[in-house]
């Protein structure tokens, strides 16, 4: 006895097969670009590169136009990872209010926190001690490293090698536990304060970043001799995805992203803030813009911040990690935007007070939202393959884009 | 404040703005109306004077009273050291209305969508104006100040208001009384 | 069978495999037995040997491809626990290491893991092509078990096109990828499905023309003659003779098996898992396994085209000869031992353990003698299991063929995972233009190089 499906059967969700294949958008085209890119033409395909899938980083969801293997056009469509980051902080007081920001990039959550916290300190006018100061400088060129580190062990495994990934993890596991020593935690650390950071270095932590110090150098040129001179990995990200110069300032991307294409903008030369006026280094600038030059950008990047711990460790002077703040913050009525260089780009918070205990309003800029902008410009006339390695190489953290 | 820059300004745009040049510590700010937002904006953009050729950040402010969107510019250090801020005031609360700066910086496409999702805001020469992290059907504006989320406790047509700081009883949570009112401007 | 109902719903499903099975085989014995007594079984059994005995040819075919199924299997878990452990620690990691001794069982727990899941047809999907995809994939690979030579006569089938039969039965494979992909009625799977016959039909050619040059200088595609004309010394073998086609038959032959760099067809960080992305099960199973065996077939074909097959890479009566010595045979005859066979039988394995009990007990002093005693024991079983395998190495040569024929297999096994581990994916446009640009005329150029040395020097 064969089941029969009625088309009246409540339980059945679709009456025929035919019905799955009908458009991916089922809502009406709010914009005139939504319209025109979902008129799909004869031989075109709409694929998603669904919000699970092993590639994307995090929950993306990106709806290409395919033609056989080539992209045409595509459209992503983010909140999947959407928390209300804002919303919470605006109904907590300014302490909570900064552990709602960590999970926002948790690959770098000291960054994170270290706008907000640097925000507040503005609306109270409020400097931290010199020895807060360098501590926080330290442990985020340490939270770089492990972030560029792991953006490395990625793009390797975007692109099928499978070992670069867990050389990047031994890096980043050593990095890790030594802030886990100082600050309780692996990932998602809440260290910063309004005023300082919870609490002064501690043994733990100082002998773990020595033993790491002596061999750091030479076990990051290591890890990029595994891919550097590889040519199946040069042929796959030699000269894709190139974003010259005007289109990256047009865009609004900052970051490493940015300085591949040229343009020498980074946050802590061009806007300093905490001790980086104090501290010699160099900003990595390269002329071509494609997928390898972002990729040797971080690989540069993570031996200016060796160098820079390196000097803060030297520099660092002695004295209270934690100023003089009131039990209850109230700052005075005003506004105060504060900006950092995350690994990814230009990280900024922008936080209006009204004389209450809580923030009025709190906005995020986040670097990974404003660089996944450029996947719209780069990606059509590339195939799928690079789709991967394009937006990689953009380094985006869906949690940061999402907020 | 770089008075410097704010002495620029306002010998540039005195009409256009609607209260002097202000700032705190290291940004510089300006007030101008929706209608003045591409010729400003063009001007800051394009003129050797000036040059803000970076737009670090784009966000809408719900004031309680009226709605606010709020640019950050940043220019080479020979021109000025400080960020530029430029409040967009006056937007109605009901109909808020701004015109698009993706006419100079395209990477400002998806954050007038953030801002136009949270707020409402509706930015005029936008190509693309969509929600971008609510899902499509959505209804209200997330991040204005008298948005409100059904409670499941409620009783009658009129839901509550929920605050970290929470009534006596839901009941006594009305519109009226929770509804933050903005002591800045 | 009401009366069976209430206890047969409270089996497990392990039980309700084992309890049938379990009647079978009591009913099977009583009717053994029945059998027996009455003498209906021996002459069954009498009129199928004669049966046997009057048609060899049909009865080594139905053994071969018999054993070439169940072979396949053990291969396959054996590949995939090499995957698994050898990628592991190529990694700094460690790997399968609680499963079995060594994480050993690992893989045979994934087969069975196959088996336990539930078995799906995706909604609009092709059925009967849907569910004869796995099958036409795995045959392909099982079938190209027949011709490879594993010793001087341990073969499935002599066929004087063996090569050539290789490669047209390598070739189907494509139909069944295309099925698997077409038929899953999800657009990743075709991507995969299209990529794969793109890929495997590209890298078709360089992999034909490549051992053409070594078919010239055989004179033979039967892979048995193959193998027999690189006997001698390992500077005979065909790698040193076509080292051109030996790099470029490497490449083709990864590219048929889609291992990496060329595994875009599976490529998990872009399209999922391609063309098995629907498939769930013992389906899944069936893929799995085709790709393990067809690892194991190429490095296999590898092996017996270009390594020598099942010659030892040195030939000991040759190179004594050359120096004008002989060898020994070795002939063991334990009938002329007599009461000292009953002697060793019974006292051996008694000295045997005492004298390598003290050993053990001298370097580890802190055990207890029955400790010491034991473990001397069980090095005295490894003794007379080496003792033995010597033994037969060297009496036969089928166990010697078999033995270097698997040596070479795995090591390019081995060496098909460590390119798996280092290197990443390449493009599917990048891979059709090597294969067209630069693989097609070096195997042509190979060729003509081969063909012209053969005319001067002969």
């Amino acid at each position: 006895m064969t089941q029969t499906y009625s088309k009246d059967d409540p339980t059945l969700l679709v009456d025929s097969p035919a019905a799955l294949i009908d458009s991916i958008q089922p809502f009406p085209p709010r914009s005139e670009r939504e319209a025109e890119f979902y008129a799909v033409r004869d031989g075109e395909m709409l694929i998603n590169l669904g919000p699970q899938h092993p590639s994307t980083h995090g929950v993306l969801r990106v709806v290409l136009k395919i033609e056989g293997e080539k992209i045409i056009d595509l459209d992503p469509v983010l909140g999947y990872l959407h928390r209300g980051v804002e919303k919470l902080c605006e109904n907590a007081d300014y302490h909570q209010a900064i552990c709602y920001t960590d999970p926002l990039e948790y690959i770098s959550s000291l960054f994170m926190e270290l706008a907000p916290v640097m925000a507040f300190e503005k609306l109270l006018d409020l400097e931290a001690p010199r020895r807060a100061q360098y501590i926080r400088v330290l442990t985020c060129e340490l939270n770089r490293v492990a972030s560029h580190a792991l953006f490395m062990g990625w793009l390797a495994l975007d692109l099928g090698g499978l070992t670069p990934l867990l050389y990047a993890f031994v890096e980043r596991d050593e990095i890790v536990e030594m802030l886990a020593a100082q600050t309780g935690q692996r990932m998602l650390f809440n260290y910063f304060r309004i005023g300082g950071v919870n609490g002064d270095l501690n043994h733990d932590f100082m002998s773990r970043l020595g033993d790491w110090m002596s061999r750091a150098l030479k076990q990051v040129e290591a890890n990029q001799r595994l891919l550097n001179e590889n040519e199946i990995f040069l042929k796959r990200t030699k000269g894709l995805g190139v974003v010259d110069r005007d289109t990256a300032l047009r865009l609004g991307m900052t970051g490493p992203s940015l300085r591949a294409s040229g343009v020498p903008y980074d946050v802590r030369r061009a806007h300093p803030y905490l001790v980086y006026p104090e501290l010699a280094f160099d900003v990595p600038t390269r002329e071509e813009g494609d997928t390898y030059a972002r990729y040797l950008i971080r690989l540069d990047e993570i031996k200016q911040s060796i160098h820079m711990i390196d000097q803060c460790l030297h520099k660092m002077p002695d004295g209270p990690v934690m100023a003089k703040i009131p039990r209850l913050i109230r700052p005075r009525p005003g506004r105060a935007f504060a900006a950092i260089e995350s690994p990814r780009g230009q990280y900024a918070c922008y936080a209006i007070s009204d004389g209450t205990d809580q923030p009025f309003r709190m906005h995020l800029h986040d670097p990974s939202f404003v660089n996944l902008q450029a996947m719209g410009v780069v990606l059509p006339g590339n195939l799928i393959a690079d789709t991967m390695a394009i937006m990689a190489s953009l380094d985006p953290i869906m949690g940061g884009v999402d907020k | 404040m770089d008075a410097r820059l704010a002495r620029r300004l306002d010998a540039r745009f005195s009409d256009r703005l609607l209260r002097p040049v202000t700032g705190r510590h290291d940004e510089t700010e300006v007030r101008i109306a929706p209608s003045e937002v591409p010729e400003v904006m063009r001007t800051l953009h394009d003129d050797p004077e000036f040059g803000f050729t970076v737009l670090a950040d784009l966000c809408g402010v719900d004031t309680g009273e009226v709605m606010q969107v709020v640019y950050h510019l940043w220019t080479e250090p020979a021109v000025t050291r400080d960020w530029l801020r430029v409040i967009v005031d006056g937007l109605d609360r009901d109909d808020p209305r701004c015109p698009s700066v993706t006419f100079l910086w395209k990477g400002a496409e998806w954050q007038e969508r953030e801002t136009y999702d949270m707020f409402g805001i509706v930015f005029e020469g936008n190509r693309d104006l969509r929600r971008i992290y609510m899902p499509p059907d959505y209804t209200s504006f997330p991040l204005r100040k008298d948005f409100y989320l059904a409670d499941d406790a409620a009783r009658g047509a009129g839901e509550g208001v929920r605050h970290m700081e929470q009534m006596a009883t839901p009941a006594a949570a009305t519109r009226s009384n929770t509804v933050r009112r903005a002591k800045i401007s | 069978m009401t009366v069976m109902a209430r206890p047969w719903r409270r089996l497990t499903p392990t039980g309700r495999i084992a309890v049938p099975l379990l009647v079978l085989l009591v009913l099977l014995g009583l009717l053994g037995f029945l059998g027996l007594v009455t003498g209906i079984i021996p002459g069954l059994v009498d009129f199928v040997l004669r049966l046997a005995g009057a048609n060899p040819g049909i009865v080594r075919f139905i053994v071969a491809a018999v054993a070439v199924l169940l072979l396949s299997i053990p291969i396959a878990f054996i590949n995939g626990y090499a995957e698994l452990k050898v990628i592991a620690l190529m990694q700094s990691r460690i790997g399968p290491n609680r499963v079995g001794p060594f994480g050993t069982l690992q893989a045979v727990f994934h087969g069975f893991k196959m088996l336990a899941k539930e078995d799906f047809t995706p909604l609009g999907a092709d059925r009967p092509a849907f569910t004869l995809a796995p099958v036409v994939v795995f045959l392909t690979v099982v079938l190209s078990f027949l011709v490879i030579p594993f010793a001087p006569g341990l073969y499935g089938a002599d066929l004087n096109v063996g090569l050539l039969y290789f490669f047209a039965v390598g070739g189907l494979s494509v139909v069944g990828l295309l099925m698997a992909g077409w038929s899953s009625f999800n657009k990743y799977s075709l991507l995969g499905g299209l990529r794969s016959a793109a890929q495997i039909v590209s890298y078709e050619i360089p992999l034909t023309l490549s051992v053409v040059g070594l078919v010239m200088l055989a004179g033979t595609m039967s892979l048995n003659g193959i193998v027999e004309a690189q006997g001698g010394q390992f500077w005979h073998w065909y790698v040193f003779q076509q080292p051109l086609g030996f790099a470029i038959f490497f490449i083709a032959v990864s590219a048929e098996a889609n291992r990496t760099p060329f595994d875009l067809t599976e490529a998990d960080s872009e399209i999922v898992a391609g063309y098995m992305t629907e498939y769930s099960g013992m389906r899944f199973g069936f893929f799995y396994f085709a790709e393990y065996v067809s690892l194991f077939i190429i490095s296999a074909l590898t092996a017996v085209l270009f390594l020598g097959g099942w010659h030892a890479p040195v030939d000991i009566h040759a190179l004594a000869s050359f120096f004008g010595l002989t060898v020994p045979a070795l002939s063991i005859d334990p009938g002329s031992l007599g009461v000292g066979l009953l002697l060793l039988i019974t006292l051996g394995p008694l000295i045997g353990t005492l004298l390598l009990t003290v050993p053990v007990a001298l370097w580890r002093t802190d055990w207890s003698i029955w400790r010491a005693l034991l473990v001397g024991f069980l090095l005295f079983n490894v003794a007379v299991g080496a003792l033995i395998t010597i033994y037969a190495y060297v009496a036969s040569e089928v166990v010697a063929g078999v033995f270097w024929v698997m040596a070479k297999t795995f090591t390019l096994v081995f060496v098909f995972i460590w390119i798996r581990t280092t290197l990443p994916r390449v493009r599917v446009d990048q891979l059709m233009a090597f294969a067209w640009k630069w693989l097609l005329p070096a195997a042509l150029l190979n060729i003509f190089v081969t063909a012209a040395a053969i005319v001067v020097l002969s």
